[in-house]
């Protein structure tokens, strides 16, 4: 009995086995083999911008601060890293000759920038191509810029800014500027005048003087005009200042009644503040053609500190009626608001970011400062800072960095700049000639 | 009548057995072993007391008050606050109250640096800022860290980074031989997570260690029995233990062997999941989405590659199959960072068995940066 049933089990598999083997041969023939890749790791790209060409004599000098001026751009984003010239194998002595792949490859550079300058007495001319050099190909096609000598700078930033975005997939923020709030002097005794420079610190120029108190400026979608509020009647009142021509007006005259924490509407020709009557703040709008205004808000408490969302169609501000500062949302032409934030602190400052996905705010929690950002519905909070002061923040024109106000503690203390990406990486400070605070970034500059 | 022989030998037989028996105890014998113990005499007091230590304890119904450990006197006080805070009621950088509002000061007599009178116009690059030496790159407080999927201490400064780990090889002094000199090398410092400076000092701060249990043993479960074998006929994606492996490659092999008689072509062994997961983690080292775009981010791509039988990439045969989440811009980002982490991380060749090359010869690699996005 036991004889017949191991003779049957034998047969079963000797019967089996060859259909084991068909499947496993099915399966190595009929599709390649398949993963899946979920982790990866976060560091910057490294690539390589040998000094670009001077196709002209008095190109030379011009052609090695470009290229600086595009590596600094990059680097600074904390997403790239150059390898230094001392590390390159090949050099580049043509724009226009084949790039020796394998060389670049060597040194690990997973992009490479060439480029050329000429000078045509006050004519500068910028040409570049970037590749990638492990696919062995170029990223996108060669461009040129044109312009004055003058504009050297902003050609390089424009560089960058190609560079970058095709590396990345995102627009750049390099040909940007930023006004903000000079600062000098002991903190009991501080002046305050309205500066203008370009994102990385470059080229500062002064817009007031310093005999009335600014704070607050605040660009228009175009970056040709600016909001600020000034104390030069001797109460807070909001001024337009034409950036180009440097001229400025009153926006709101209205004696005895303060009005600060403007903003442009995305359209460019309404403002939303805050204004200050008989002890209460409220949030209003303004035509600034017709000075028409709009009261958004009617509560008891105190509501301000507005940023339109990116379509114009809702509004985030700050409001204390909950008993602490927190952060609201609504419609655009005023109504029900809705709390966003409930975190344990108090929130401060907010501000919707260009691409419409996050707000950034100020924190206070346990005696120390924070730059944020939130989703819309106060979901995924995100602490970027931590210090004795933080705040203010201002979304680069691609919302990938927020540059804010740091102020350190004791009499001696001073406001600078400083920059984070939104996911609290390379965090710097931004160079300014003097202290500094309230900074508004310019949308790209067209 | 006479006695039969078989009568006689029983007879005989059971005389001698009968003799046995009763003069057995003549004969000489070894008495045996008597196991000897030493006692001692204890008394009927010293019984009673350990009697009753194998009685149960009693247990009081109502449980009697802790005495609360020895502490310093007062816990050490966190000073987490500024010396001077300011005032945290305003907390937004809008003015302050009238009454608060500071007088304008005076022009100062002092110097001041030129207003613009007109600013460039913010059209193409013609406009003309004064010329100044361009700025060095600004001091990074935090340095960008490397975010890897699993951490890695930093290595010596001597040491060159490298995805290998290496020891230093110098040839022995006096050796006849040329012997190759091998530089020592380690994998960059990396972090599995992303610090901030908002969140790096939960790191630095110690937690106090935990002495008192948190849950009390459980009995150890009765020892099931083995697992079928089904198991390793149908793989789960994630990682393996050893064990797993080791039944995979067991079955790989079997199966394998009894290919020579019915498979069509020359086929090996199918991959075990320990070689999908080695070429998994080798892909990964490479692929870099630091320099993606947030879109980008989201978008997951499918890439097919063809592999030498060496286990280099063909470079040429790189294509993206398929994407989802994003735009068609957004997806070209991911793709060109997917093959760079091929082509970078197969130049020396991917790890996987030569004879199993019919299994690995074309890829379908899927890249889905969901856990990269915030690490």
């Amino acid at each position: 009995m036991r004889r017949n049933l191991t003779a049957l089990l034998a047969s079963l598999l000797v019967a089996a086995a060859p259909l084991l083997n068909v499947g496993s041969a099915a399966q190595a023939q009929n599709g390649p083999l398949r993963i899946e890749i979920t982790d990866g790791v976060i560091e910057p790209l490294p690539y390589a911008v040998p000094s670009f060409l001077a196709e002209t004599p008095a190109a030379a000098e011009l052609a090695n601060q470009i290229t600086r001026v595009i590596a600094a751009d990059l680097s600074g984003t904390g997403l790239f890293r150059e390898i230094p010239a001392t590390a390159h194998i090949s050099t580049v002595s043509d724009f226009n000759a084949p790039v020796r792949f394998a060389d670049w490859k060597a040194v690990n550079a997973q992009a490479l920038i060439t480029g050329s300058v000429s000078v045509n007495g006050k004519q500068l001319t910028v040409r570049f191509r970037g590749y990638d050099v492990f696919a062995d190909n170029e990223l996108g096609a060669g461009l040129q810029f044109s312009g004055t000598t003058d504009g050297w700078r902003r050609m390089a930033h424009k560089v960058a800014d190609a560079i970058y975005s095709r590396i990345t997939g995102e627009s750049g923020y390099f040909d940007s500027r930023v006004v903000f709030v000079s600062e000098t002097g002991p903190k009991n005794d501080r002046r305050k005048r309205l500066a203008i420079m370009d994102y990385d610190g470059a080229g500062v120029q002064y817009l007031t003087n310093s005999s009335a108190l600014v704070l607050a400026p605040r660009f228009s979608p175009t970056g040709d005009r600016v909001l600020y509020t000034s104390y030069e009647s001797g109460f807070p009142q909001i001024h337009v200042l034409d950036v180009g021509k440097v001229q400025r007006r009153v926006l709101s005259a209205d004696k005895g009644i303060m009005s600060f924490a403007p903003r442009f509407a995305p359209d460019g020709n309404t403002v939303v503040y805050s204004q200050a009557e008989g002890g209460n703040t409220d949030l209003y709008t303004m035509d600034i053609a017709t000075g028409a205004r709009q009261r958004l808000t009617r509560a008891p408490s105190i509501e301000t500190a507005p940023s339109y969302s990116p379509d114009g169609s809702q509004i985030v501000f700050e409001s204390d009626r909950s008993g602490t500062p927190q952060l609201y949302v609504m419609p655009a032409t005023g109504g029900e608001a809705r709390r966003i934030s409930f975190g344990k602190g108090r929130y401060g400052t907010p501000v919707w970011s260009p691409r419409g996905d996050l707000i950034a705010f100020t924190k206070q929690s346990k005696g120390r400062f924070h730059i944020g950002v939130m989703r819309l519905d106060g979901s995924e909070e995100r602490l970027l800072t931590a210090s004795f002061l933080d705040e203010g923040p201002s979304w680069s024109p691609n919302g990938r960095v927020i540059m804010f106000t740091r102020e350190t503690q004791g009499a001696n203390g001073r406001a600078l700049l400083y920059s984070v990406d939104i996911l609290g990486r390379n965090l710097k400070p931004v160079r300014t000639p003097d202290g500094a605070s309230d900074p508004a970034w310019s949308p790209l500059q067209k | 009548m006479g006695l039969q022989t078989g009568t006689k030998i029983s007879l005989a037989a059971h005389g001698l057995l009968v003799s046995w028996v009763a003069f057995g105890a003549w004969l000489p014998s070894e008495p045996l072993p008597l196991p000897v113990q030493e006692v001692a005499v204890i008394s009927a007091e010293e019984f009673a007391r350990l009697s009753q230590q194998i009685q149960a304890p009693e247990v009081s119904e109502s449980p009697s008050p802790l005495t609360a450990p020895a502490t310093s006197p007062e816990p050490p006080e966190v000073s987490v606050r500024p010396e001077t805070r300011p005032d945290t009621s305003t907390p937004q950088s809008t003015p302050a109250p009238v009454e608060e509002a500071p007088v304008p000061t005076p022009p100062e007599p002092e110097p001041e640096p030129e207003l613009a009178e007109t600013l460039p116009v913010p059209e193409a690059p013609t406009e003309s800022p004064a010329v100044i030496p361009s700025l060095p790159v600004p001091e990074q407080l935090r340095p960008a860290d490397r975010v890897a999927p699993v951490p890695v201490e930093a290595p010596e400064e001597e040491v060159a980074i490298d995805d290998l780990v290496q020891p230093e090889v110098s040839p022995d002094e006096g050796a006849l031989s040329e012997q190759e000199v091998q530089e020592a090398t380690a994998p960059e410092a990396a972090s599995d997570r992303i610090v901030t400076e908002a969140n790096e000092n939960e790191e630095a701060e110690p937690t106090p260690p935990v002495t008192a249990p948190v849950t009390s043993v459980r009995p150890k479960p009765r020892p099931s029995r083995p697992a079928p074998s089904a198991v390793a006929e149908t793989p789960p994606s994630t990682p393996q233990t050893e064990q797993a492996s080791a039944i995979e490659d067991a079955l790989a092999a079997a199966i394998g062997g009894g290919g020579e008689v019915a498979a069509p072509e020359p086929s090996g062994p199918p991959l075990t999941v320990g070689e999908k997961d080695a070429l998994r983690v080798s892909v990964s080292k490479c692929w870099n989405v630091g320099s993606l775009s947030t879109e980008a981010l989201k978008t997951t791509v499918e890439v097919s590659v063809s592999l030498e039988a060496d286990g280099r990439p063909k470079n040429g045969s790189i294509r993206m199959v398929s994407s989802t989440g994003g735009s068609a811009g957004a997806a070209k980002q991911a793709y060109e960072a997917a093959r760079r982490a091929i082509i970078r991380c197969g130049a020396k060749g991917f790890s996987l068995p030569s004879e199993k090359y019919d299994h690995w010869r074309d890829i379908v690699m899927t890249f889905n940066p969901e856990k990269m996005r915030i690490k």
